[in-house]
């Protein structure tokens, strides 16, 4: 319902506005290309919207968590796949500052939570259902989980997610953290051709999801009260006691971008990719091995309806 | 714990080493037998902890934004040679290039190196990563003349003025110790984005070891030349640069070769950043989505720019013969020829994909071995954990539990376990090994109570010992003094962690690097297979061996553990063999003809000789070992290395630095104490 009402919102806004100036056409604009396949669609589709509608752009690789300094400065003019669960403190001391500027939801409808191979469900009879690893947790123990099993969670620097819904769901599970995407990755990739158990914290949209079969545990649905209120959910004394809250993917720009490129700060802003687009791309480029160019071009082709609009509306 | 002084039981003195040990050994049971009514004895209160790392980061903040403009000036100057660096070597057709670099290594070293260069730089063609390697060696092109300029004034300015020279020591110590993922934050909000903050980390991390050098060759000119030159009546300016500094050319050209290994083994961290578009990237890209295959074939693109570049300016370093110029011109001339020619049907190397198969053949290799040894691999794990690694970070007393060994401890034991131990000090006190029964004592304990949950005062004790005994009462006031910056900073707990997990890497490293080096001294054909192996591990970026060590061991202290082992063991190899090979000649033949026999002349003659070149193996491992925390934290430990990435994360930058400042404090100390019983050992051998 949300994603509705805001790409609602965005076609109104596309509409109503008049046709922006174009402003400094000559000099690129730059776009940030941070670590993962996801993101660099994200990106290169909206640097062909930009190219489209007349502009130069650049794209400039950056670390997703040391991007927000370039963009303070102006170095990077704008990064457009932020994810609220892992966006770095740093983000919000230069919101604070006004240096960077949020500049809408992307509009991806994106998933996190307690997760397993598909395989796993044999060697733990009753998943997906959460209830089933109270039982289980004797199966995914390891040597330095012992008595309780085994929770990969995501890096430390990311947040402690798993942890707090074992503890808040009381499940005997111990959160071991990631250190680094490449280790979830292996993680999962061993586990499926050993076929070991594993528990993990993992995300999507994510070409590892279908790569490796991924499952999501069923948790009690993450209101906003779970996170406040002891008393709701399965365990009355703990909060987290349900999944997680639902992530926002949103975009972000240097905050002298409105002025310097009026068209192409209202491109970005309106600019809307779904995961039923997105993800296509992201298996032909990371299963099939495609190049990013040539698979965003194809998909450019083939759906002018989904991005010319916003594209004209801030042109013409 | 390597001060094992004999000591006759009847002599009522005590030796130095005894004494301290006889004090660690009392603090420790004080703490031990307090541990009921005084928790504070053992866990450092968090009420006492001063906001350190808040402090640190304002006053950072503060300086950091007063040095600001001039480090914008200077990183908007380093654009301009920078992006020249990436026009031209961006833009050189691939032909030319490989010939300037085998025309280059004819030029040095004749065929061989001629060889060298052309077969390397195909194989970077045949990988596909020709653009991004360019782009790689376009960022040590412009950071090392930075780091041999930075480096070459430090050398001679403590040359020059040799009360800074302590000073200045100490100084090259914390920038090779202290981690750059510390310093990332800071660097970037003075520098700004881009390819430049990488080249400046590369560039503090690759200067000392010229700056090293650059000192050892000034000091070693020999007195004759330097008063030739004053009485010639030059300047000091003149006497420096057109006598002395060409009398140490051979030694400063060692660390030319260091420097640009130094600057090459950065460029990996210089892509965290990101900037530009190197072949430290791609290693990240593939990192992150597991890819063995690639991302090792992405990885020996490095190793082999770090070969061709080490052995070709090693050749810098020794006296070589002059080779044909005219080969020289025509390899060039060809070149040329060739682009000219074949200009319309030069491939473009992007495209390349001759290696593709063999990067996945490796990854379904990977695959293959994890399935067929799953079980004796899980099984060594699980048995290193239980057996060695727990015991050793939390103690006996919480490790032996029903589920690991079997049974559960009980305070009974720990009284028999140390009554056993006291049996066996007081039996080799008796025996006239009164310090070394003690040391057996103290171990003990440690193990009872395990790393991670060692009383603070025993660890400063302990420490303030070890200090005194290998380099006197400065150490020991240094040691204890760092460290207690680390205790009130509030990260004692994760830096006993760090110590646990590098400690138990050192120590296997120790025993099984000093085998090998043993083995590969005595019989030729190991260290055949041993050497190119060391050559790898040091070369190529650490994070590539992260992936098949954690797709067969998981996320874990031991994956991290063999991580950080497959990296530190080199040094303790290379010295040991290197000590024992080179035992002077009249040493050997005095030993032979009095009839000694193999293992004896090994043992008697060999080992003692070559006790302080191992001890500098040593220290060097144990550097490496903490280095290599930080790399092993993206597979999980909790230590520092956890610490710092948190920082990175959360861009707090007090955290940061303390946490590097940390891990630099425990290196700086051990390497200190390593040198001290080093330097004791040489003069006891009269070297």
């Amino acid at each position: 319902m949300k994603k509705l009402s805001v790409s609602v919102l965005a076609i109104l806004v596309a509409s109503s506005a008049h046709a922006a100036d174009m402003g400094a056409v000559d000099e690129p604009i730059k776009l940030a290309i941070n670590e993962w396949t996801g993101q660099h669609v994200t990106t290169h589709v909206a640097g062909e919207m930009l190219k489209a509608a007349g502009y130069n752009v650049e794209y400039v690789t950056a670390g997703m968590m040391n991007q927000f300094q370039a963009l303070a400065d102006g170095d990077i003019d704008a990064t457009l796949e932020i994810w609220s669960s892992n966006v770095s403190d740093e983000y919000a001391k230069k919101i604070d500052e006004g240096t960077v500027v949020e500049i809408g939801d992307l509009g991806l409808d994106a998933k996190e939570g307690i997760a397993y191979p598909a395989h796993v469900a044999e060697l733990c009879p009753g998943l997906p259902a959460w209830e089933a690893l109270k039982d289980c947790a004797q199966v995914f123990a390891t040597a330095e989980t012992l008595p309780g099993g085994r929770l990969v969670d995501y890096p430390a620097d990311w947040g402690t997610p798993g942890a707090d819904r074992m503890t808040g769901l009381e499940l005997p599970f111990k959160a071991v953290p990631a250190g680094s995407e490449g280790a979830l990755i292996a993680e999962l990739r061993a586990s499926t051709e050993r076929k070991s158990p594993l528990l993990i914290t993992f995300w999507q949209p994510h070409w590892a999801m279908s790569a490796y079969d991924v499952q999501f545990v069923e948790l009690p649905a993450g209101e906003e009260a779970c996170f406040n209120d002891p008393s709701w959910g399965p365990n009355p004394n703990a909060v987290n006691d349900c999944d997680f809250s639902p992530s926002r993917i949103f975009k972000a720009g240097w905050s002298g971008m409105e002025e310097k490129w009026p068209a192409a700060y209202e491109i970005l802003t309106n600019y809307q990719l779904a995961v039923e687009d997105q993800q296509p791309m992201m298996g032909a480029i990371d299963v099939d091995g495609g190049a990013v160019e040539e698979v965003v071009a194809a998909w450019m082709a083939e759906n002018e309806g989904k991005w010319r609009p916003v594209v004209d509306a801030a042109t013409k | 714990m390597t001060a094992v002084t004999d000591t006759p039981a009847q002599q009522v003195r005590l030796t130095a080493g005894a004494q301290a040990a006889l004090i660690t050994v009392i603090v420790g049971a004080v703490c031990l037998a307090l541990e009921g009514v005084a928790p504070w004895l053992v866990k450092w209160p968090a009420a006492w902890e001063l906001p350190a790392t808040q402090w640190v980061g304002a006053f950072l903040d503060w300086f950091l934004n007063g040095i600001k403009p001039a480090m914008r000036l200077f990183s908007d100057l380093m654009t301009y040679p920078m992006n020249a660096a990436n026009y031209v070597l961006g833009n050189t057709p691939w032909p030319i290039l490989i010939s300037i670099v085998t025309a280059l290594g004819w030029y040095l070293g004749g065929l061989p190196m001629a060889a060298l260069g052309f077969i390397g730089l195909s194989f970077v063609l045949a990988s596909g990563y020709w653009a991004e390697s360019m782009n790689t060696l376009a960022l040590v092109a412009v950071s090392v003349p930075v780091a041999l300029i930075m480096g070459g004034a430090i050398g001679i300015l403590a040359n020059e003025v040799p009360r800074v020279k302590s000073f200045v020591q100490a100084v090259l110590d914390i920038m090779q110790t202290v981690p750059t993922f510390a310093y990332l934050t800071p660097l970037l909000l003075l520098f700004g984005f881009g390819p430049v903050v990488g080249l400046i980390a590369s560039a503090i991390y690759a200067a000392p070891p010229m700056a090293r050098n650059v000192m050892l060759g000034l000091e070693r000119v020999e007195s004759e030349i330097k008063e030739a030159a004053i009485m010639s009546g030059g300047t000091r300016l003149q006497q420096l640069f057109q006598v002395e500094i060409p009398a140490a050319t051979t030694q400063i050209m060692v660390g030319v070769n260091q420097c640009l290994m130094a600057a090459l083994s950065m460029v990996i961290i210089a892509a965290v950043i990101g900037g530009f578009n190197d072949i430290g990237w791609e290693v990240l890209l593939t990192m992150r989505k597991a890819q063995f295959g690639e991302s090792l074939m992405a990885g020996l693109v490095i190793v082999v720019f770090a070969v061709v570049i080490d052995r070709m300016s090693g050749t810098l370093a020794t006296e070589r013969k002059r080779y044909d110029s005219r080969v020289v011109w025509a390899m060039l001339g060809f070149a040329v020829l060739f682009t000219a020619a074949f200009w319309a049907w030069l491939p473009n190397p992007s495209e390349l994909t001759v290696l593709d198969p063999m990067a996945g053949a490796i990854d379904s290799g990977l695959t293959a071995f994890t399935q067929a040894n799953g079980p004796w691999l899980d099984a060594l794990k699980n048995n290193s954990l239980f057996y060695v690694l727990l015991p050793l970070r939390i103690g006996l007393d919480q490790a032996v539990l029903p589920f690991t060994w079997g049974f559960q401890w009980t305070p009974s034991m720990s009284w028999g376990l140390f009554a056993v131990g006291a049996a066996i000090a007081l039996l080799m006190a008796w025996r006239g090994h009164l310090t070394g029964g003690l040391v057996v004592l103290i171990l003990i304990g440690m193990l009872e109570t395990g790393i991670g949950n060692l009383p603070w005062p025993f660890v400063l004790t302990g420490a303030a010992a070890l200090g005194w005994v290998a380099g006197g009462w400065r150490l020991a006031a240094l040691s204890v003094g760092l460290l207690c910056t680390i205790l009130v900073s509030g990260l004692w707990e994760r830096a006993l962690l760090s110590l646990y997990l590098s400690g138990a890497a050192v120590f296997f490293c120790a025993v099984l690097g000093g085998l090998i080096g043993l083995a590969s001294a005595v019989w030729s054909p190991v260290w055949t297979v041993v050497r190119p192996i060391c050559d790898m591990l040091q070369t190529i970026p650490l994070f590539v061996f992260l992936i098949p060590v954690l797709m067969v061991f998981q996320i874990g202290e031991f994956s991290a553990f063999l991580a950080i082992c497959a990296y530190a063991i080199v040094p303790m190899i290379r010295y040991t063999r290197h000590g024992l090979v080179n035992t002077p000649e009249e040493m050997m033949e005095a030993a032979i003809s009095s009839g000694a026999t193999e293992w004896q002349i090994m043992r008697d003659v060999r080992a003692p000789y070559a006790a302080p070149t191992i001890l500098l193996g040593l220290n060097q491992t144990i550097l490496y070992a903490f280095a290599m925390l930080v790399i092993a934290a993206l597979i999980g430990t909790t230590g520092l290395g956890q610490s710092i990435y948190l920082a990175l994360g959360q861009a707090d930058v007090g955290l940061g630095i303390s946490a590097g400042a940390a891990m630099a404090i425990l290196a700086l100390i051990a390497d200190r104490m390593v040198q001290g019983f080093a330097e004791e050992r040489r003069k006891a051998l009269g070297l």
